[in-house]
């Protein structure tokens, strides 16, 4: 594999953990403009814990998954009673908060001689652990996916139990579920740090893959585009944020065949995607199918 | 000390004007649509992009420009409605509002193909000298812009209030399925609001770029952001609340940006904003209690 397709890849699986962290939310019914900040509170945090205080990665990793969780807690503890837009733009306010508080974020070491860590607007350079440390791309891509099977297996399991139709249950119809006794707000908060530790997982990757992170790099965009990728992909199953950025970061990253145009067609192509299937490609009537089909009993 | 507040009030005013009008476009599709048109600031920036181009091609005058900016506003509004927003309807409100996102990919790379540049001059409304009085500054431009958004709120709520097809914009907004039993052609209502929020959206755009001097395709998000904290800010839905809104977030900004300067301004609205959401007021927060907001 060359560098590119390699680079491609791992950007793939990096940005899933986004979309994953968008899709958990869509199906407890909020939908969240904010993922980023969580996704950039993984980042920061892991890139100061490697970088400045010689972590190894794996328990950067784990801490920076507890930070982001915490930090969803923080955003959603007032929040989250919140419906439709008025949660969507509290969200939006919080990342926007987290990501102009990075910009004032300075905090630099000196590391064998040279001032390394956060340093406000001009980013924070020099997070290269998996270089110190011998990891060749490959085997970082390796760890993305592996990280990713992971994650991905959770949810599949947590879908086909009990727990996965009290989810969809709390977004489909909160007022019923409270009525079957499940205590909405408390669910629902448990959903949201886990989604915010997903999405801070992404991020101490995507830090340690770039090595170079900045605020800009988790503004209201990055959100948007998860929450496109949740939806494109399908709200059906797991699989389908994974789905939503294949096609985005795969097909459009990699072919240069439509140049200077890519956006237009693309952006066109979902406008009518959407119209056909306004739950996704993978949508949940699709995903039945599937799984009845292939599990028939003889 | 009170000159400073006193001139911060006045330049909080003076873009709180442009904001209260794009906070107003996007509450006109709110209120009837029950959906976030996130191509909203795009398609303004499709209108000014198309008046820049006239101004590089034909040198064209400023009411050219500003009647330009307007159409291609509405242009993109109606193109904007057919694709995400009629078929969406009854349907999902997440995916008309990532189906506005996808065309806001349209827009800006439709506009830096044909005018590629970063940053574009637009003409300015007034070159003379600001004025002075007092000790205190006024941009003649910035008078001009708070003297259209007077007359045009006053046009808007003449045409809410007193005409008919006003009676069935507010008819929809409170209550979509009862407009329909009593008569109303709420399909029409929805595409002609599209096309009045658009239109007001390009008159918005048209001023910011006119005293700004100059256009980036930053513009589409920053009118979207300015457009939607400000609509929150006025309490969601209400057109009285999206004016305010938009002064309030002018002032905030203004105030905050003297006080604490450049960096902690936007970080003080943002924070305001989240703080009110989560304090949920009654009157922030009635439209939830009525019906579902989603």
């Amino acid at each position: 594999m060359d560098d590119f397709t390699l680079g491609v890849l791992t950007n793939i699986g990096l940005f899933s953990f986004l979309a994953l962290s968008a899709y958990l939310l869509l199906l407890a019914g909020e939908m969240s403009f904010g993922q980023q900040a969580f996704f950039g509170v993984g980042a920061y945090s892991g890139g100061v814990l490697t970088a400045l205080y010689g972590v190894p990665l794996p328990l950067a990793g784990l801490a920076a998954m507890l930070l982001g969780a915490l930090a969803a807690l923080l955003v959603g503890l007032p929040t989250l009673r919140l419906r439709g837009l008025y949660f969507a733009m509290a969200t939006l306010a919080a990342a926007e908060v987290a990501r102009l508080l990075f910009e004032l974020f300075r905090f630099q070491r000196e590391i064998d001689g040279e001032l390394t860590g956060p340093d406000g607007t001009q980013g924070f350079r020099g997070i290269r652990w998996i270089f110190e440390h011998g990891v060749e791309p490959a085997e970082f891509l390796l760890l993305v996916y592996g990280l990713l099977a992971l994650a991905l297996a959770a949810l599949m399991i947590v879908e086909r139990s009990r727990l996965g139709t009290v989810l969809r249950s709390v977004g489909e119809d909160p007022g019923l579920a409270a009525s079957l006794g499940v205590d909405v707000n408390r669910f629902k908060l448990g959903v949201a740090a886990c989604a915010g530790a997903l999405a801070a997982l992404g991020g101490v990757l995507f830090a340690h893959h770039n090595s170079y992170i900045e605020p800009r790099n988790f503004d209201i965009m990055l959100g948007v585009h998860s929450l496109a990728y949740a939806l494109i992909g399908g709200l059906g199953t797991a699989l389908g944020p994974l789905l939503g950025v294949t096609l985005d970061i795969g097909l459009l990253e990699s072919s240069r065949v439509f140049g200077g145009t890519r956006m237009i067609v693309f952006g066109g192509l979902v406008a009518v995607l959407l119209i056909v299937r306004p739950r996704g490609l993978l949508d949940e009537q699709l995903v039945h199918r599937i799984v009845r089909h292939s599990f028939k009993r003889p | 000390m009170l000159l400073d507040l006193l001139q911060n009030t006045i330049d909080g005013i003076a873009s709180g004007a442009s904001y209260a009008l794009l906070a107003v476009g996007f509450t006109l599709i709110f209120g009837v649509l029950r959906r976030v048109n996130l191509s909203f600031g795009p398609g303004i920036m499709f209108g000014c992009y198309a008046a820049t181009w006239m101004h590089l091609n034909f040198q064209s005058g400023l009411i050219v420009l500003a009647l330009v900016a307007v159409a291609g506003a509405v242009l993109a509004g109606a193109y904007v409605e057919r694709l995400c927003f009629a078929p969406h309807r009854s349907g999902s409100a997440i995916a008309a509002m990532v189906a506005s996102f996808a065309l806001w990919m349209q827009f800006e790379e439709l506009v830096t193909l044909v005018l590629p540049r970063h940053v574009y001059a637009f003409p300015t409304l007034h070159e003379g000298a600001p004025l002075e009085f007092a000790g205190l500054t006024l941009r003649p431009d910035t008078l001009a812009v708070l003297g259209a958004a007077v007359v045009l709120c006053a046009l808007l709520h003449r045409l809410l209030y007193r005409s008919r097809f006003g009676l069935a914009v507010r008819a929809t907004i409170e209550n979509p399925v009862a407009a329909g039993l009593s008569g109303i052609d709420t399909g029409q209502v929805f595409v002609r609001v599209f096309a009045l929020a658009s239109a007001i959206g390009g008159i918005a755009g048209f001023l910011i770029v006119a005293t700004h001097g100059q256009l980036t395709p930053m513009l589409g998000m920053w009118s979207t952001l300015k457009g939607l904290l400000a609509m929150m800010l006025g309490g969601l839905g209400s057109l009285p609340g999206a004016v305010l809104g938009g002064l309030a977030l002018g002032l905030i900004e203004a105030h905050s940006q003297w006080f604490l300067g450049p960096q902690l301004r936007d970080l003080t609205a943002y924070l305001l904003l989240f703080a009110l959401l989560a304090a949920n007021p009654a009157w922030m927060t009635r439209w939830t209690t009525s019906r579902s907001a989603s």
